[in-house]
Order: structure tokens, then C-alpha cells, then sequence
């Protein structure tokens, strides 16, 4: 026979709290049966989303999407949303204010979505930002077209979404981004060139980042160094420091500029690839 | 909160009946499926008699109109329909007995994020003890048990799903688990047992 002890050490719990536990064993077969009822009883796809849980390099995401768009994204580690990490109920009940569908939960993810994520090119994914503001969509429009493993900084972003906005309302937006990732707002920078992470904490833009070959050591010396761009003494050619056309410049052959002006007053012209301003 | 949600859910299903109809699945699906998983003890069951839950409920809401709708408590109305799809299942079943009950816990649905292989075997052995003397449990008190402690009910709903008095209901989810407690405890003993 065992001691007494023995029992009360491995006791789990009383009853009623196991039974409970019950109750929340079977999601996952509960949630394809959703969509399954859903399906039986006939309700046309149009009148409902349907949404995944992925892995990001920065966790969980989960996306919803109608049979043509993705409709809204959000990461389990997104500090918007008061607790964390955001449970899948939480998302459900944020898509249901933001888009006023409901979304069900099913295993197949939209065409694209899968290999988007996997190497960071979501610029041609079908994303719906049609119920948003003009200025907000045109800003959040520019941002998709930063490429993977490069930073733009906000008043970039201002010019190429044809926004008189200052940077700071520029950040606004990318802070309500209702697409995280997808619309890769972790490549803004504040006019400094320090990351905004408006939307999530710091480790969750760097982890993103680092799995475009962004090392985060690297983002943050050249947001805290004096030089916002970056010119090659072959060329006469100056560029965001993130472009591709930047990093293949040799270190020997690298100079530092401020601003757009020292660039020109130096004979240098901008680069047609990253479209840094103009002077 | 959740009166709030009830309210927005009843409007819906009161303003436009599939989109309605799509929250109502939205929210209550899991509740209704775990309920019948846990007084059906297998998954095919649960599902099966899932679908016709939702599908009676759709076809009365069709039927029901907006002021109806806009009163219905949902969870409570779903859990009747459920409770009654289950009874009647269980009469055709006695009629035309096919098979033992199977118990079924499908733990790949949740043996991720448990702490370590051992913690998670008891975990297993003992969910799967409750679960097997869950099904043991008399239908009398197996789905209130149920309805009260994994759907998670409160007493006035789960009254309103038996069409019972609430110190009825009391009474019998508390007679149940006492029950449970005795079905549980020669188990308990056993295991103690081989494990010396």
C-alpha cells in the first residue's frame, strides 16, 4: 500500500475542474465542425470568412480570408490587443468587429498564403483593404511594396503613398494595421531609421526582420549612427542603406550621407530602385 | 460581456438569418460539440448528431420570426435541441442496438503544449479514466453533469434545458457527481496499487 502521502501529491484537482478540462479538449475536431455545419446547412460561402493559425518567425499568426482576399491578420504576440497571446476566440471576436463576418476556423489556407510567409514576398497577395479609409489603404498599399529583407523609413512611405502626412501620422496607421506581417509594416523605420514595431513589441519586428537576413544588431546601428543613406563612390549612386544595391557596394567604396541634400551637393543622384528622396 | 454578445447575436439572427446563423455556429459550435462528445463518448457521434442540432436549429429559426429570435437564449435553446437530438438517438440505439459505446479521446487534439512526457501520461490515464466513467455514468445524470461542468452552464440555463425547477437540476448534477466520484474510486484504488 502506498503512504497517504502519495495520494494528495498526484491529486488532480477536484473533480469539477477536470471535468471542465474536458470541455476544452476538443477544439480542434469542434472547429472543423463548424465549418462542416456550416457547409451541411447550406449558408453560401460569401456570408462568412474562414481563417488558419500559421507559424511565423515570430509565432503564431492567424489570417482570415474570404474565397478571393485575406481580410484581416493578427499575431498571438500582439500587444494591441490587451492579453496575450491572442487566443483564437479573441481573434475570431476582433474580425467580427473589424470586418463584421464571421470567421470559421478550417485547415486549408488560401492559395499563396502558405509560401508568402515562407519567403516574405506577400507584395501580390490578394489582401482586402477596401473597407479602409483612402489615405490609410494608399499608405498601408506602399508599405506591401517595401521588398523582404529592407527598410523604408515613414516619410518614404508618406511620398510613395502620395500622402501630405508627417511621420508620426504615418506611424498611426501602420500601429492599426489590421494585416500584421502580411502588409509588412516590421519594414518601417521612423525617420531615424529606427524600427516602429507600432503594432507588436520590439523582439517580435526583430525576430521578423532576422528571418529577412536582417540582423537586428546591425538595424539598430545604423538607426543610432548619424548616416540615413548610403552612397558608392563607383556609381555616384546614393541608396536606402537596406536596398539591394547598397549592400553590394564594397566597404571601401561606401559613403555616408544625412540627408538627400549632402547627397546631391556631392554629385550624387538618387537610386531608382529604393527611391530615396530627391533634393 | 457575454450579455452583450447574447444581445448582438439575437439582433443578428433577428436582422438577417444566415448571417446570424453563421455567428450562432461561430460561438456555440465548440459548446455544442463538446457536450455531445462527452454524453456520446465518441467523436463520430458527436459530430453526427452536431450537424443535425444546427440543422433543426436553422430550420426553427426559419420558421420563428424577428421578435422570437430576438428573445431566444441561445446557448440554452442550442443545448435543448442537442439534449433532445442525443435522447432520441439513444432511444433509436436501444431499439437497434449496433455496438458496444466506444470511448474515444483523440489525444493528438491536445497532447501538444503539456509539460513533460510523464506529467503528460498521467494527464492521458486520467483524462482518459474520467472520460471511460463519464460514459459509465446513468443517462439521468450524465448529461446534466455534463452540461453543467464541461459545458459550463449555469444553473438557471441548465434548468431551462431540462425544463426543470433550478433546485432540481442542482440536485441532479450534484447526485451525479457523486455518482462519477464513486465510479472513479475503485479505479483510483487499483492504479495505486500496480503502481507499488
Amino acid at each position: 500500500m502506498k503512504p497517504d502521502g502519495e495520494q494528495t501529491s498526484r491529486s488532480p484537482g477536484p473533480l469539477e475542474s477536470r471535468l471542465a478540462e474536458l470541455g476544452q479538449g476538443g477544439a480542434t475536431t469542434a472547429e472543423h465542425f463548424a465549418l462542416r455545419v456550416l457547409r451541411r446547412t447550406g449558408i453560401p460561402h460569401t456570408r462568412y470568412d474562414t481563417y488558419v493559425r500559421l507559424e511565423t518567425a515570430a509565432g503564431g499568426l492567424y489570417v482570415a480570408f474570404n474565397s478571393h482576399a485575406i481580410t484581416m491578420s493578427v499575431l498571438e504576440s500582439d500587444s494591441r490587443q490587451g492579453q496575450r497571446p491572442v487566443t483564437a476566440e479573441r481573434f475570431e471576436e476582433l474580425h467580427r468587429r473589424r470586418v463584421g463576418r464571421s470567421a470559421i476556423p478550417t485547415e486549408k489556407p488560401l492559395a499563396g498564403l502558405r509560401p508568402a510567409l515562407r519567403t516574405g514576398r506577400s507584395r501580390h497577395l490578394p489582401i482586402d483593404l477596401s473597407t479602409l479609409p483612402a489615405a490609410e489603404r494608399a499608405v498601408l498599399e506602399a508599405v506591401r511594396a517595401i521588398p523582404p529583407g529592407q527598410l523604408r523609413p515613414a516619410s518614404w512611405i508618406a511620398r510613395e503613398a502620395a500622402q501630405q502626412m508627417r511621420a508620426e501620422a504615418v506611424i498611426g496607421v501602420l500601429a492599426h494595421n489590421p494585416v500584421t506581417v502580411l502588409v509588412p509594416c516590421h519594414r518601417a523605420t521612423d525617420d531615424n531609421g529606427a524600427p516602429c514595431d507600432a503594432a507588436y513589441p520590439h523582439e517580435t519586428g526583430d525576430a521578423l526582420r532576422h528571418a529577412e537576413g536582417m540582423d537586428p544588431a546591425a538595424v539598430r546601428q545604423w538607426a543610432q549612427g548619424d548616416a540615413t543613406l548610403l552612397g558608392s563612390t563607383t556609381t555616384r549612386i546614393y541608396c536606402h542603406p537596406t536596398c539591394a544595391h547598397a549592400r553590394r557596394i564594397t566597404p571601401a567604396r561606401r559613403v555616408p550621407f544625412r540627408t538627400p541634400g549632402d547627397a546631391r551637393r556631392a554629385g550624387y543622384r538618387a537610386c531608382k530602385s529604393c527611391r530615396p528622396a530627391a533634393a | 460581456m457575454m450579455d452583450d454578445e447574447t444581445e448582438q447575436l439575437t439582433e443578428l439572427l433577428a436582422a438577417d438569418l444566415d448571417d446570424g446563423f453563421t455567428e450562432l455556429v461561430r460561438v456555440h459550435a465548440r459548446g455544442v460539440h463538446a457536450f455531445l462528445l462527452r454524453v456520446a463518448g465518441s467523436a463520430a457521434e458527436a459530430d453526427d448528431l452536431g450537424q443535425e442540432t444546427f440543422l433543426r436549429a436553422y430550420t426553427a429559426l426559419r420558421g420563428y420570426s424577428g421578435d422570437r429570435r430576438r428573445a431566444l437564449r441561445p446557448r440554452a435553446w442550442l443545448l435543448t435541441i442537442a439534449a433532445n437530438v442525443w435522447r432520441n438517438h439513444v432511444r433509436t440505439s436501444v431499439r437497434r442496438p449496433v455496438s458496444a459505446m466506444r470511448v474515444e479521446d483523440a489525444e493528438d487534439m491536445w497532447s501538444d503544449a503539456r509539460p513533460g512526457p510523464e506529467e503528460r501520461a498521467t494527464a492521458v490515464e486520467d483524462r482518459h479514466r474520467l472520460v471511460a466513467a463519464l460514459s459509465q455514468l446513468p443517462e439521468l445524470y450524465r448529461v446534466p453533469v455534463v452540461l453543467r461542468h464541461v459545458v459550463g452552464l449555469s444553473y438557471a440555463e441548465l434548468a431551462e434545458v431540462q425544463d426543470c425547477p433550478v433546485g432540481t437540476a442542482k440536485a441532479q448534477v450534484s447526485r451525479g457527481l457523486g455518482h462519477l466520484r464513486r465510479l472513479l474510486g475503485p479505479h483510483e484504488a487499483e492504479r495505486k496499487k500496480v503502481a507499488m
